[in-house]
């Protein structure tokens, strides 16, 4: 009987207390892995939730009483779901044609522009005179750019430990998980939590990255590389803010597993996906069929 | 050249956009229109290559917006949009940019972008730490 509204409110805590709690736990970036997976059960349960308790409360009242009100109940339900399933589609259709259009733009030029690098097929190298090393990732024909000053800056061990970090970008997909948080904070902008949920994420990649750079090439050629590479911010752009580079490093500094808590961290993603379903959904849609 | 492009005409491009800067030691004056018959001249001197699909080539740079056209008469003639150094320069700040975005909305992903003084002094201790640990 409660379902919808046991699904608004879990929708609500989801998106809300409960990723800005995520947020506050500094210590899930032991785990990364676990920690991305968790804050990706956390938005989608979210989502689902939000679509279920209108999809939920608009069968229940359509099939249940019959009155007029039961019916406008049900269709301003039905309607509150297709509002939030359209601006998740239409910010899904927008930021990935704007990030496949920049990034094709950007690779097409990266191939009359820079030069292919013979220690690897996919590393560019462009000419120019700041230090700078990243990704464009796709499909197919991803590249790692680097700039000449950053050959210039780097050993063969530090290029390593670049390249091993921006391999694990491309390999894992890193883009479409950054994609996916940007269409959810696209679609709800005013939802403070989605602004958090992103850059987290966008933290927890870096340092997935890093310790695929670290398992590869050791602790001490990625920190070298990253003080070589890291750019001095221009004074009026701080506010405050910083660059997640203490946090990359903390995690970095940190050789030890932490597998307990991994384990309680999957568990936990688990459980939010699961329990739900298992308690709400299911005898929700046996009552319906 | 050791490199394999994804497009099939990915040598071709940088061989003709070779012809409209000149070379290094003799930049070609940017104000240099030349027709298709010149470019492809100056690309068989190198290489051989249809002359069809030189103008194939000068259509897709063209579209990329890294050559301009100009049609005198029943002549087209073309020209790079910039130089070499400028081009390249302008790819630069559009990575920087793109990965500097307070928005987040980044298409490219960095290594390490703009740090704070804070960050880059932890960066150094961490590493003088390292250093003398396992140094």
């Amino acid at each position: 009987m409660a379902t919808p509204a046991v699904l608004a409110v879990l929708a609500l805590v989801l998106a809300g207390p409960a990723s800005y709690a995520l947020g506050l736990l500094p210590v899930l970036r032991r785990t990364p892995r676990a920690a991305m997976v968790l804050w990706q059960a956390v938005a989608l349960a979210a989502v689902l939730a939000a679509l279920g308790a209108g999809l939920s409360l608009g069968t229940e009242r359509g099939m249940g009483a019959h009155g007029a009100g039961s019916y406008a109940v049900a269709l301003v339900a039905l309607l509150a779901t297709v509002t939030v399933l359209a601006r998740l589609l239409l910010s899904g259709h927008l930021v990935g044609t704007r990030l496949r259009r920049l990034r094709r733009r950007h690779r097409d030029l990266l191939d009359l522009l820079a030069d292919v690098d013979s220690r690897s097929e996919e590393l560019r190298v462009l000419h120019a005179g700041a230090p700078m090393a990243y990704c464009v990732p796709a499909v197919t024909g991803s590249r790692v750019v680097v700039s000449e000053a950053t050959l210039g800056r780097l050993g063969a061990v530090e290029l390593d430990a670049v390249m091993a970090h921006e391999r694990a970008h491309l390999r894992a997909r890193h883009d479409l998980v950054l994609e996916a948080f940007t269409v959810l904070h696209e679609a709800f902008p005013a939802v403070v939590t989605s602004r958090r949920a992103l850059a987290e994420v966008r933290l927890l990649v870096e340092v997935l990255a890093d310790r695929a750079a670290r398992h590869r090439v050791g602790t001490r050629p990625l920190v070298r590389a990253l003080s070589e590479l890291a750019g001095a911010s221009p004074p009026e752009a701080a506010l405050g803010a910083t660059h997640g580079i203490g946090e990359r490093l903390a995690v970095l500094l940190d050789e030890r597993p932490h597998r307990l808590q991994a384990g309680l961290v999957f568990a936990l993603a688990a459980a939010v996906l699961l329990v739900p379903t298992a308690l709400v959904v299911a005898p929700w849609l046996a009552q319906v069929m | 050249m050791p490199h394999r492009n994804r497009a099939a005409f990915g040598d071709l491009e940088r061989a003709v956009l070779d012809v409209m800067w000149g070379s290094e030691d003799d930049p070609r004056p940017q104000e240099d229109w030349l027709s298709v018959r010149e470019v492809h001249a100056a690309v068989e001197e190198h290489r051989t290559a249809a002359y069809t699909t030189v103008m194939t080539v000068l259509d897709r740079l063209a579209a990329k917006g890294v050559i301009e056209r100009s049609k005198e008469g029943r002549t087209n003639r073309y020209r790079a949009s910039d130089s070499r150094g400028a081009m390249t320069a302008e790819l630069m700040r559009d990575a920087m940019a793109d990965l500097v975005d307070s928005d987040r909305r980044s298409a490219l992903v960095a290594f390490v972008g703009d740090a704070t003084d804070e960050e880059r002094t932890a960066l150094r201790e961490a590493l003088a730490e390292l250093d003398r640990r396992e140094g």
